[in-house]
């Protein structure tokens, strides 16, 4: 096991490597120029010189390499530098922006993946009949909604309409709540990006989990348990389920990887102060250091998540383990 | 001699896009205690599907229509839920087609043995684990190695460990379902060796699935030979070598090697099997039968005794005109 996990963090390492030569060099090969927004509306009226004095304190004169070493070593000492838009140090902002991103997709995650598998398992179970087929037909109908869309019509209806739910934002402003308040007001305004969230991405779980249950509840063990006299709950739960949860816990990995991201689109849709929102405005202005931080914080959590699973599959799957270890 | 299991009229069809497939009609055999039945018959002639039936595990689109399957005189296909998980294991088992699949990959094996006894055994865990290893044993298996995954074994142990589970609780009557499929010729023999030997020690009664003629003639004390969903004919292996009474027994016959006699011409039957769906009242061989006359493609001949434990369905019987 040992070798095996030193194995795998080499290949990681490698990996952490050339994904943060990428992600340097991505934003300096997209066209338009960071000094508009560094300068703002003025820079037309300056000299070249004073230009020039703004792109050296930036150290954006300095050769790509120079830039580069400064880069993985600021990576490496937690200093991600300052963003040139919001003029803030961006390891300020990344903390104030994870905790609601890791809130609004992990619970999003976690709430879509028990609903799909829950759902997924019944349909299969009930192949062939009209349960089967009425979810279905929900599920595809979710998954065919664009995420902005389904957010803009719970907006016009739960906000607009009925006034029951805040429009935007994470917590009301100035509102100065706290405690049991605070959390009841967090809550509230968290309802709608999350039902967004679990709505457009609750349907690849169903359809992975129900697929893949179909595909257990057909092997020959399941037969023999049913031979063996084994209560259907018990086949169900514990022998058809569990097999079937494989390929699900492969996706969830895979997608746990990607919600420190947070996501965009929703975030956007309902000024969520989450980092999928920084991220896209961070592009929009050309917020080099920025982009650079968020793309970062994706990668790292994606291969941290890879790593998790490489290390948790074995404990699920008995194949997986004896093989490598 | 006491009968353990005793199928009456037995018949499973399955219900597809084209119509109703029989497939399997009007099959009536027994078994009695210690004796061992060899099943035999092409692939796809329903062998599967009677030990599915007997089993009661026909799920839909196949059920089974009518017939009864008496298990020490209680009927299997009208026993409630209840009745049948408590009979289950207990008085008949199954070693399956292809114990490769038939084991679960996520749990030992040990595990999935104990949960059988675990199951239908008032005992301690302790106890089933114990008992789990002596089967193990039984069966060639170190009783260690309950602790380690199906896949870590190879084919030929899998099917020992299913031989091992299918004796968890002491059944009275085991099915061995096409046991040996997918295993070589030499592991075939060992796994069919321990089969026979265990239905000694343990006086079991065995009905054997298999298409291999030889294999079976060698081992089984009664053989039953099906064809398209009916049994043809049924009778001690000895007859059954000696005396086939069918046209599709005595080509069956024919069409295997005999290694006692290299000589011998190895015949294959023209024709193929007919398609189940939607079968004329007929007898199902009358397509490729050589002897077959006007009557044969309008009735069904009925499944008679024609010497004593000598079953057979052929009008040629009737007639006394066998060619």
């Amino acid at each position: 096991m040992g070798k095996f996990i030193a194995g795998k963090l080499l290949q990681y390492l490698i990996v952490i490597f050339l994904m943060l030569t990428l992600n340097f060099l991505l934003p300096r090969l997209m066209p338009g120029n960071p000094l508009v927004f560094l300068a703002g509306e003025d820079v037309g009226f300056m000299s070249s010189a004073e230009k020039e004095a703004i792109l050296d304190k930036y150290g954006l004169n300095d050769s790509i390499l120079e830039q580069y070493g400064a880069y993985i070593k600021n990576i490496f000492t937690g200093d991600f530098g300052y963003s040139y838009q919001q003029k803030r140090p961006i390891s300020e902002l990344l903390m104030e922006r994870l905790p609601w991103t890791m809130l609004l997709t992990g619970l999003g995650l976690v709430l879509s993946t028990v609903i799909g598998v829950m759902f997924g398992a019944i349909s299969a179970w009930r192949r062939g009949t009209r349960t089967d087929a009425n979810l279905l037909t929900v599920f595809m109908f979710l998954s065919a909604m664009p995420s902005f869309w389904v957010g803009m019509i719970l907006v016009s209806i739960f906000s607009a309409q009925l006034g029951w739910l805040p429009v935007f934002g994470a917590e009301s402003a100035w509102s100065n709540y706290t405690g049991m308040d605070r959390l009841i007001d967090i809550g509230k305004h968290l309802i709608l990006p999350l039902a967004t969230l679990i709505l457009i991405s609750v349907t690849s779980t169903f359809m992975i989990m129900r697929y893949s249950m179909l595909n257990v509840l057909g092997e020959d063990y399941i037969m023999m348990a049913k031979a063996k006299g084994v209560k259907e709950k018990v086949i169900k739960y514990k022998h058809a389920m569990r097999n079937a949860l494989l390929p699900v816990a492969t996706v969830f990995m895979l997608s746990l990887g990607f919600t420190l991201g947070g996501a965009t689109v929703i975030e956007t849709v309902f000024a969520y102060p989450g980092v999928g929102r920084l991220m896209f405005e961070s592009v929009l202005s050309r917020d080099y250091p920025l982009i650079q931080a968020t793309f970062l914080i994706i990668t790292f959590s994606v291969v941290i998540a890879n790593f998790l699973a490489d290390l948790i599959y074995p404990l699920l799957d008995p194949k997986v383990g004896s093989r490598n270890g | 001699m006491n009968t353990v299991l005793s199928v009456e009229n037995l018949s499973t069809y399955f219900k597809t896009d084209k119509g109703i497939a029989k497939a399997v009609e009007n099959v009536s055999f027994s078994l009695n205690k210690g004796e061992m039945l060899g099943l035999i018959g092409e692939s796809g002639c329903g062998k599967t599907t009677v030990a599915q039936s007997i089993l009661r595990l026909i799920e839909y689109p196949g059920k089974v229509v009518s017939g009864r399957v008496l298990l020490n005189g209680r009927d299997l296909i009208k026993a409630s839920e209840k009745e049948l998980s408590s009979m289950r294991w207990k008085e008949i088992s199954v070693i399956p087609q292809s114990a490769m699949n038939a084991l679960n990959p996520i749990f030992t094996i040990g595990d999935q043995i104990m949960e059988s006894i675990l199951l239908h055994e008032n005992v301690s865990k302790r106890e089933a684990l114990q008992r789990t290893k002596t089967l193990l044993e039984l069966v060639g298996i170190d009783g260690e190695r309950w602790r380690s995954y199906p896949h870590e074994f190879s084919g030929g142990m899998k099917q020992r460990v299913a031989i091992a589970m299918a004796l968890a609780c002491n059944p009275k009557l085991v099915i061995s379902d096409e046991s040996t499929t997918g295993l070589d010729v030499l592991t075939q023999a060992q796994v069919i060796a321990l089969i026979k030997s265990l239905q000694k020690k343990m006086d079991l009664s065995v009905i054997l699935i298999s298409h291999d003629l030889p294999m079976v003639t060698a081992i089984c004390d009664k053989i039953a030979i099906m064809y398209a969903g009916n049994i043809v004919e049924w009778a001690s292996t000895e007859d059954i070598l000696k005396n086939p009474r069918h046209p599709y027994s005595q080509a069956l016959l024919n069409a295997s090697p005999d290694l006692s006699n290299p000589e011998k011409e190895v015949v294959s039957i023209p024709g193929s099997v007919p398609n189940l769906v939607d079968f004329p009242h007929s007898c199902r061989f009358h397509t490729r039968c050589p002897y077959a006359y006007d009557k044969c493609r309008q009735e069904n001949p009925e499944f008679k005794e024609i010497k004593k434990g000598h079953y057979v369905a052929c009008f040629l019987e009737e007639e006394g005109n066998h060619g």
